[in-house]
């Protein structure tokens, strides 16, 4: 098993790659002169050429690629042109709000959902699940902003049990960063709440009229026994594949995320670094965002092999 | 075996019935037997005459959205089973009643090792350590002739052939030792070959621990070479039952007759799959089960049958010496022979 994580792990490397040079080319040839941006609006044709030369976009694509990768590769991602701080500082600073509401979401999702697809299919028909794939739909129509704006107005505005918005550090205290987390994380995690419910329930029920849970059940095992390890484990492909799934929209989403709650993660910094054509801040985040879900998909294609024997590693 | 007197199972004119888009489907319609300590009692018939069905209601494994026992009574060494509440009915299943399936490939869960699902069996109704149920399982696989016990054990049921994965079944079911094993058709899906070993494993095994077994088959010539008595069951009735010697010796039930036609010789046995063919030669269909059925379930194919089968439903009665038949001509049909 360690090697085949280790093969996996080194099989991404060339994933990584394409994605690095990708990237690289993208920012040169995309529309519109950074030296030029950087410069000011009314900067003469003199002083745009001397910030060319000073970014170092005077020398040879090639040229200016090796360098680049080289650098990569020591892990150093470059100079914000702006704050003329390290991108990796940058990123290091706002990587726990990203970090700390994706990985929040995902678990009021996940903690939430499993369970409750596991009862609906072992209720299935029955009232609970009729309740629950209620809620499904609803929860799966539901834009974020309303159902945030509808959370925020409670919990906040008229209960003041939570903050309104904004990001307290866990550096800070534990529970003030807990409950800045609380409603953007329920707001954000109702939708992959409901798909992950939906699925799980749909590969509870398939995995429930197998001839081996007849047998698991002709042994008289407790409900729960062949519930959550007879036949939960049988349906956690399916789950868990929606599970990366849905942490990969939810990278992906940062960006709308943070800006509706007020967060000041990767996300802001990409939209920020986007707008002053900070291009090194750019492909940075461009980076560690694929990194991530390269990452991601490792390990969900390592679970498998975890959950179910019958998949040769 | 030793314990109280009289039978270990006894079934009571059970009635299990099904609610489909089509009707109700009555699957047993008033089925009676016993089973006695340590006996092997065979139950045949054709595909959908009930077999399986009697099985599951008796470890009340009926799937409650559609189906139900809807009367009768099953009594396990004098406790009525139909009245338990299912917790009660947990601590049996697997311990003292179990049971095993036709399909070896698809009754085992793939996902959990053969040790486990032996070993959980174990530490659920004796309350041992998982450590002892793993010892347990151990000797559970030696004792079915599985070689290599100890490193199956940690094996997943696709590592297994079909003939071996049965043998767990039978490992996992006898586990606990049972009083009564259900065998829900346990060779059909099996070749020749690994059939004759996993009956004569049984045998020997119930010889051993004293468990009595129910043997469900369509092969008569799986009930001839195994059981003590036999049931035969045709539409959700019992239609004969008989010592297996006087069953083969005289069968009084037309459709037991048809059924004898049926038999493929053991010394021509196998064709080219392996496997004995399906008993489905006698000429007819097996009659829709959403309709009430009146007078005889077989007269539709009976070459024997008058207005009465038709009208009348052919009480069981004793023929001489434990052999029942439910029909009205045996006189004829016996001259027939
Ligand atoms: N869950 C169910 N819902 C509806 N009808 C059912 C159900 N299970 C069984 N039946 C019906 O009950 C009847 C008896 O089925 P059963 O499985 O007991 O037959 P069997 O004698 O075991 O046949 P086989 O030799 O094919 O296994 C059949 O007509 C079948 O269609
Ligand atoms: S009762 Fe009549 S129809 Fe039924 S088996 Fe006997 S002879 Fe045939
Ligand atoms: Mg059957």
């Amino acid at each position: 098993m360690t090697a085949y994580i280790v093969r996996r792990l080194f099989a991404t490397l060339p994933v990584m790659a394409v994605v690095a040079i990708f990237v690289f080319f993208l920012i040169r040839f995309a529309p519109g002169d950074p030296a030029a941006i950087i410069a000011g609006e009314d900067a003469t044709a003199e002083a745009i050429a001397q910030v060319r030369m000073k970014l170092g976009l005077d020398r040879p694509v090639l040229e200016q690629f090796a360098i680049w990768s080289l650098q990569l590769l020591q892990g150093d991602l470059g100079i914000s042109i702006f704050s003329n701080l390290p991108v990796t500082r940058l990123i290091a600073q706002r990587l726990e709000p990203t970090l700390a509401l994706t990985l929040s979401t995902l678990f009021v999702a996940v903690a939430l959902a499993v369970p409750i697809g596991v009862v609906a299919a072992w209720k299935a028909r029955k009232l609970v699940d009729r309740l629950v794939m209620g809620f499904a739909v609803l929860g799966f129509a539901m834009p974020v902003f309303v159902l945030a704006y509808i959370l925020i107005y409670f919990f906040a505005v008229q209960w003041r049990l939570l903050p309104v918005q904004g990001y307290a550090p866990i550096g800070e205290g534990f529970w003030p960063f807990v409950e800045s987390l609380i409603l953007p994380s329920v707001a954000l995690g109702v939708t992959y709440m409901a798909l992950i419910a939906r699925i799980t329930r749909a590969s509870m029920l398939e995995v429930l009229a197998q001839d081996y849970i007849r047998t698991a059940n002709s042994k008289g095992l407790a409900t729960d026994r062949v519930l959550l390890l007879h036949a939960l484990k049988n349906a956690a492909v399916p789950i868990v594949t929606v599970i990366g799934i849905g942490i990969a929209l939810l990278i992906s989403g940062v960006v709308i995320t943070e800006t509706v709650f007020n967060i000041p993660g990767l996300g802001r910094l990409t939209v920020d670094a986007v707008l002053k054509r900070d291009y090194p801040v750019v492909q940075g985040l461009i980076l560690v965002f694929a990194g991530a879900k390269v990452l991601v998909n490792l390990v969900i294609d390592i679970s498998y092999a975890f959950l179910d024997p019958r998949i040769r590693y | 075996m030793s314990g109280a007197p009289g039978p270990i199972l006894e079934v009571r004119d059970l009635h299990t019935q099904f609610s489909t888009l089509d009707g109700v489907v009555r699957a047993v319609d008033g089925v009676s037997f016993d089973v006695a300590r340590g006996e092997t009692l065979g139950i045949v018939g054709e595909s959908g005459c009930g077999k399986s069905v009697t099985a599951m209601s008796i470890l009340r494994l009926i799937p409650r959205e559609t189906g139900r026992i809807a009367s009768g009574s099953i009594k396990f060494e004098g406790e009525e089973l139909t009245s338990l509440s299912e917790e009660e009915m947990k601590r049996l299943r697997g311990h003292r009643i179990s049971m095993i399936f036709q399909e070896p490939m698809t009754s085992l869960n793939p996902v959990l090792t053969v040790g486990t699902q032996i070993a959980e069996n174990v530490v659920r109704h004796l309350g041992v350590s998982w450590k002892q149920g793993r010892e347990r399982a151990f000797e559970m696989l030696d004792l079915v002739r599985i070689a290599d016990s100890r490193r199956r054990l940690d094996e997943y049921p696709h590592q297994l052939s079909g003939g071996m994965r049965q043998r767990v079944m039978i490992a996992m079911a006898l586990s606990c030792d049972p009083q009564v094993l259900i065998a829900d058709e346990p060779t059909t899906a099996l070749d020749v070959t690994i059939q004759a070993q996993i009956l004569d494993l049984m045998i020997e095994l119930k010889e051993k621990t004293g468990t009595a077994i129910v043997l469900i088959t369509h092969d008569l010539g799986v009930v001839a070479e195994t059981t003590e008595r036999v049931v035969v069951m045709y539409a959700g009735r019992k239609v004969e039952q008989a010592p297996v010697e006087a069953l083969f010796e005289e069968p009084l039930h037309p459709y037991t007759r048809g059924l004898m036609r049926a038999i493929p010789r053991l010394d021509v046995e196998a064709d080219a799959a392996g496997t004995r063919p399906r008993l489905q030669e006698i000429p007819g269909l097996v009659p829709i089960l959403t309709q009430p059925i009146v007078g005889c379930a077989f007269a539709p194919r009976c070459s024997f049958a008058t207005d009465r089968c038709r009208n009348e439903r052919p009480p069981l009665v004793d023929a001489g010496a434990g052999h029942l038949v439910a029909c009205w001509e045996v006189d004829r049909v016996r001259r027939a022979a």
